[in-house]
């Protein structure tokens, strides 16, 4: 029964990741940056969700509003940070992107202050009590769900409908892409809209859980949705869903299991270097 | 020609700012003051600065130490020891402080002790509770019971209430170990029977797996050592996943902002702290009610801490009308203070011997559950050990 909690537990932290990583890894398979100011976003969405939630007293309103506004902020953050660096090594993209990253972890400490923000009426706390013990509060479950529907909604965007496939053919040969009409600008601000607005989905969905949103919170997500990328096989949508879901459940088994050797936040790392010894392209790249 | 004017106004500006800075700076007893303004203990730093300069206050409007002001000076360490060394050393060198506060946490005040004490400067630590410190030597001294003590205090609750099987969760920093420590020497005297302990990161909020096999160990009781921050979403989590045995956290735990993150999960969760918000003490009462006034939030543990190392420096400078070093020193080693967190007096340690108090969250607030006060367990350490 505690396995069965645990793998639970595993595959809620895992749709977390999931939704941070999938952002990255829209962005690294377009532009081949490694975008860790997207935890900012992350953090935004947070604070958007619960300010929106406890001003109008809508759960769903919260989410909308965080979506929006960190997509939106992704744009911009591409706007005026990466797209004058594009035709720079990649190198100097991350140094700016770690740069926006810690200016905007220090912002929200100023904007909002360093104590962090809860929800007055926090939603969704009704227990469900299933069989054998087990016990989760409804949040824990919506996480799941959402994140494999809106993933599953983008995946059919992506695969059928033009906008979807002008991403795709970017994403595989942007000359070849802009030849055929493409418009390489509007494709990378969707890329970076679609991608920051899951960072701020997935933020409000950390606020609920923890009924906490700080400064801080992005700074673990950064890295770890990192190390999930390169795990994936970098650029790969599929590859980054099965990393998330495996790290999450690895993680969550590894934090009882491992506790005594091995930091929670190292074990992601640890399983990394293992992959990458076995298979340096990720586990789940076309070799 | 034309150069002259710029060179001109220029010095006219630069003596200016000189006369401004410079006239404070004779007429003031400087206090020096390191506390966590930014990073991840920002919000304990905001409390610990609104104590200090609360004790600070008070005392200049009574006159200051002999018709001398005390000024304090600020340096935000990020309680980090990377930024209290230099902070502790401009405060030694540049600003040359009489003496100085800790309003910061164990990592940072460890380093900043072994400055103090190399330059002779008394530094009285408000709540960093690493043994360490008060080992640095002889100008140094701490108002609140170190780790190893409150975490004795910890194991005498369990075993007040009745508990025998106890699960320990520890955040894996000083300020956890040393309260871990504590609990796991008492517990064996007490009859207590630790079955499990789990670690965890500062950076952790998320604590389903945790709190998925602490279900199964099926605890009577839970000593969760952590912060406001870590230790709202680990009770609320418990709470949610069904797990009903008792929580003791503590001083860590002890800030409204921790009631407001765990909500109705933290009513019944116990603390071992330094603070009574329902004492009966004409200066507990009288802090409570100035804090109020002066920043128009409720005291903490943070904060009464801070406002007595702050006080307690400034009884001994008039002691010594105004004068630092041993003399001092030895001031505040002799004397015995009437604070807001209870009435004290410093072994030849220099840790202080005093109860410890137990709030339990009730009605969206901390109220009194008991005061453990037990000479013998709750002794500090001396310097024979």
């Amino acid at each position: 029964m505690l396995a069965i909690e645990l793998i639970a537990q595993g595959l809620i932290q895992g749709s977390i990741y999931a939704l941070v990583a999938l952002g990255l890894t829209l962005v690294y398979g377009l532009l081949r940056i490694l975008h860790v100011a997207h935890a900012a976003l992350f953090t935004l969405g947070g604070y958007v969700g619960v300010m929106v939630c406890n001003a109008s007293g809508n759960l769903a309103v919260g989410f909308f509003c965080a979506a929006l506004v960190s997509g939106v902020g992704g744009v911009v953050m591409f706007r005026l940070a990466y797209q004058p660096l594009l035709s720079q090594p990649p190198y100097v993209a991350l140094i700016a992107s770690i740069g926006l990253f810690i200016a905007s972890e220090e912002a929200f400490r100023i904007i909002f202050g360093a104590q962090g923000m809860s929800f007055t009426n926090p939603s969704l706390e009704q227990q469900f009590v299933l069989g054998g013990g087990l016990q989760f509060k409804l949040a824990e479950l919506l996480v799941m769900l959402s994140t494999a529907t809106i993933i599953g909604v983008l995946a059919w965007l992506q695969s059928r409908t033009r906008v979807g496939i002008a991403c795709q053919a970017t994403v595989s040969d942007p000359q070849m892409a802009q030849s055929f009409g493409i418009s390489l600008r509007q494709v990378r601000d969707i890329n970076f809209f679609v991608g920051s607005a899951l960072a701020g989905f997935a933020g409000v969905w950390v606020a609920l859980l923890n009924n906490l949103v700080e400064p801080t919170m992005g700074s673990v997500p950064s890295y770890k949705a990192l190390a999930i990328i390169v795990l994936g096989g970098l650029g790969s949508v599929p590859g980054t869903l099965a990393a998330a879901l495996l790290l999450g459940v690895i993680e969550a088994f590894g934090t009882i299991y491992l506790g005594d050797i091995l930091d929670r936040n190292a074990i992601a790392f640890a399983f990394l270097i293992a992959v990458l010894m076995v298979r340096p392209q990720g586990l789940f790249a076309r070799s | 020609m034309k150069s002259r004017i710029p060179h001109f106004s220029l010095l006219t500006v630069a003596a200016a700012a000189m006369t401004f800075a410079a006239s404070p700076a004779w007429a003031q007893l400087k206090l020096g003051f390191n506390v966590p303004l930014t990073g991840f203990a920002a919000a304990d730093g905001k409390s610990s600065l609104e104590g200090a300069k609360l004790a600070v206050e008070q005392a200049n409007a009574k006159g200051g130490v002999a018709g001398q002001k005390i000024e304090l000076v600020v340096y935000d360490d990020q309680a980090t020891p990377k930024e209290a060394v230099p902070s502790a050393t401009k405060m030694v060198e540049k600003d040359q402080v009489i003496a100085a506060v800790s309003g910061s946490y164990s990592g940072s005040t460890r380093a900043a002790a072994v400055i103090f004490q190399r330059a002779q400067v008394p530094y009285v630590v408000a709540y960093a509770i690493h043994p360490d410190i008060t080992l640095a030597g002889d100008y140094m001294f701490r108002v609140s019971a170190m780790g190893e003590v409150q975490g004795r205090g910890g194991a005498k609750l369990a075993q007040n209430l009745g508990k025998k099987k106890v699960v320990l969760v520890t955040l894996k920093n000083d300020f956890g170990q040393a309260l871990a420590a504590g609990f796991k020497e008492a517990a064996p005297k007490l009859g207590i029977n630790i079955i499990n302990e789990y670690e965890y990161g500062m950076p952790d909020r998320q604590f389903g797996p945790l709190v998925s096999k602490i279900k199964s160990d099926n605890p009577d009781v839970i000593y969760a050592s952590g912060y406001f921050f870590t230790a709202g979403p680990l009770v609320s989590q418990l709470r949610a996943a069904g797990v009903t045995a008792p929580i003791i956290g503590q001083e860590g735990y002890d800030s409204d902002k921790f009631i407001e993150i765990a909500g109705p999960a933290s009513e019944g969760t116990y603390i071992t702290t330094s603070l009574d918000r329902d004492s009966d003490a004409p200066a507990t009462k009288a802090f409570l009610a100035d804090y109020r006034k002066a920043t128009n939030s409720g005291a903490d543990m943070v904060a009464a801490a801070s406002f007595t190392a702050t006080a307690v420096a400034i009884e001994g400078l008039k002691k010594t009308g105004g004068k630092g070093g041993a003399a001092l020193r030895d001031a505040i080693a002799a004397g015995s203070y009437d604070m807001p967190i209870g009435k004290l007096e410093f072994n030849d340690l220099h840790e202080v011997k005093k109860d410890i108090q137990v709030q339990i969250v009730k009605d969206k607030t901390f109220r009194r559950h008991s005061v453990i006060s037990d000479p013998v367990l709750l002794a500090p350490p001396t310097k024979a050990k």
